[in-house]
């Protein structure tokens, strides 16, 4: 059972994946895309293709795998089902300084955007952390009201922001505060890989000790988690993930909210071993967003974040009324 | 008798306020030693302390003749199985699953349980009595049931001695003597216990020490029939006790009424 349901995740990821890379509009039609793809076809289908559908589906899947293994992540180490980067304002400051940067910075400076989001999200990740300190550390509650806190803050800021920001700019806010990965570009994946990997190899690294303290900090400890480093690592280790796919991909929610449920209601309970099955379907579910992003109204197109919460709300709904 | 856990002169609590005072404890292999004292009187924070989750702010723990600080926690949960008095299930597991996390401190990040590790947790989940329920979903199982869940979980460590929390707290008298006569089976084989409860009775029945604290002092501690009497009770408690004993069978403490203002310190 556990082994179809492995094979299934990874067909659709394939699906996702190949999908994403085929269908597109009539400058490179399947066909043709599917002959670029066996080495042939036209120069600028080829360049369609490689130059701008790969970078875009490469950026999606890194994305999709970061939000879903920090949301997974960050619901054992709250031992909270409702935590996600979200909820703890990690992405709410990242796109709160990515907006800023928009809003602010002249167009010739733009490329600092990415950069602007990774330390709002470092801020809003110390802030939270500081407002939650105790004389044990920060305790889960205290994290998440204050993540609450922080959010609402940076809401506030982004919406103020949004109606201020000059008109020439707005469509790059809305890029953030929605989510999209129209601007990959090869360039962007290559930065991101090394600051997703190091973070994700960290929370791997910790998935028992993930499982022991979703019963508990003090449950955590009586079987040997050494609970303050954890704790410490897997918060910056999450912040880290969610920072950077806030900076290069904008706000995109549900994916870190949702995936990790989904897998335990196919996969049961072991947080070892639900954490790399939310990363690969967190990036099968964003490739898929993004390609009915791009496709359903084409030539326009959606934010990625309306359609990853369109798909992912269906999914939340029934697993609430399982539970209940 | 080998002495397992020797805490000298331990004093802790939190955010800088001491909950402990100066407690001395001592358990061997094969020992029950039960800590009883009103509410707030330091029993939970004195657990913690000598389990190594909180840390002390004065005095020392040793564990087998070494300090609790120089033993890595990993080395510390393999020994010490500590039963918390709160676990928390967000997510659906199964009870196997939870049995299985017991094994953690012997398995590092990487590896996968052994069948040495499905056996052990096998075992555990049989001794207390529900080697049938492997499959159900924790969330299911009736409140006593999650606590032999949680011992079978402790057990699955294989540790030398068990911290136990009020593990009877929430069970009905049923779970209760079967709590207790898997204790008393572990400790004859030669586990060592502390034992923190409210019910003196169940403490009784299987400890051979008892630790009075009140207000984070020891108050009282050595062999019950020693230290027991009712002005130890009217003190502590603030309540009058009877004492009974039937053909040899452990004390049984009765509590009769509120102490009269005078006879025992009601608490401050």
């Amino acid at each position: 059972m556990r082994g179809t349901a492995d094979l299934a995740l990874v067909a659709a990821l394939l699906l996702a994946a190949g999908a994403a890379l085929v269908l597109g509009g009539p400058a490179a039609s399947p066909r043709e895309a599917l002959a670029a793809l066996s080495g042939g076809g036209a120069p600028e289908v080829r360049t369609i293709v490689f130059g701008l559908r790969l970078p875009r589906l490469a950026l999606a899947l890194v994305v999709g795998a970061s939000l879903a293994l920090a949301g997974a992540a960050l619901q054992a180490l709250l031992s909270n089902p409702l935590a996600d980067p979200f909820l703890l304002g990690i992405s709410g400051g990242g796109a709160a300084a990515a907006t800023a940067a928009y809003v602010v910075l002249p167009a010739a400076a733009l490329g600092v955007v990415p950069a602007a989001a990774m330390a709002g999200a470092a801020a809003a990740t110390s802030l939270v952390w500081w407002l939650a300190r105790g004389p044990l550390g920060p305790s889960p509650t205290r994290m998440i009201l204050a993540g609450i806190a922080v959010n609402a803050a940076t809401s506030a800021a982004i919406l103020t922001m949004l109606a201020l920001a000059p008109s020439p700019r707005l469509p790059g806010v809305i890029a953030v505060t929605m989510g999209s990965f129209a601007s990959a570009s090869a360039g962007q994946v290559a930065w991101l890989a090394p600051y997703v990997l190091v973070p994700a190899f960290v929370l791997l690294l910790h998935g028992r000790d993930l499982g022991l303290l979703a019963t508990g900090e003090e449950s955590a400890a009586a079987l040997g988690v050494e609970v303050a480093i954890v704790r410490r690592r897997v918060f910056l280790a999450a912040a880290a993930l969610c920072g950077g796919a806030v900076a290069f991909a904008g706000v995109i929610g549900f994916v870190g909210l949702v995936t990790p449920h989904l897998c335990r209601l196919v996969w049961g309970g072991s947080t070892r071993r639900l954490l790399p099955r939310a990363a690969l379907a967190g990036a099968a579910l964003t490739a898929l967003g993004d390609l009915v992003a791009r496709r359903a109204l084409a030539p326009a197109e959606l934010p990625v974040g309306v359609v990853t919460a369109l798909l992912g709300v269906p999914f939340f709904v029934a697993l609430l009324r399982r539970s209940a | 008798m080998t002495t397992l856990l020797y805490a000298n002169a331990l004093s802790g609590g939190y955010g800088g306020d001491d909950v402990v005072r100066g407690v001395d404890l001592s358990v061997g292999e094969g020992e029950c030693v039960a800590v009883l004292g009103p509410n707030g009187a330091g029993k939970s924070t004195l657990l913690r302390l000598l389990a190594g989750i909180l840390p002390a702010s004065s005095g020392s723990v040793e564990l087998r003749g070494k300090s609790l600080q120089a033993w890595r926690r990993r080395e510390v949960a393999r020994q010490v199985g500590f039963v918390p008095q709160i676990v928390n299930f967000a997510f659906p597991v199964t009870v196997t699953e939870v049995v299985q996390q017991g094994r953690a401190p012997h398995l590092g990040a990487w590896r996968p349980p052994s069948p040495h590790d499905h056996a052990a947790a096998a075992a555990a989940l049989a001794r207390v009595g529900l080697a049938g329920r492997g499959g159900a979903a924790i969330q299911h199982l009736s409140g006593g049931e999650r606590q032999l869940v949680l011992l079978a979980r402790t057990l699955a460590s294989e540790p030398r001695l068990l911290l136990l929390d009020e593990p009877t707290a929430a069970l009905d008298v049923r779970h209760q003597l079967e709590f207790a006569d898997i204790l008393g089976q572990l400790v004859s084989e030669g586990v060592g216990a502390v034992l923190v409860a409210h019910d003196w009775n169940f403490a009784l029945r299987l400890a051979h020490r008892l630790v009075v604290l009140h207000h984070g002092r020891v108050r009282a501690a050595g062999q019950p029939d020693q230290i027991l009497c009712p002005e130890l009770f009217g003190e502590v408690f603030g309540v009058e006790v009877e004492f009974l004993r039937r053909n040899g069978g452990p004390l049984t403490v009765l509590p009769q009424r509120l102490a009269r203002r005078g006879e025992g310190s009601v608490e401050s």
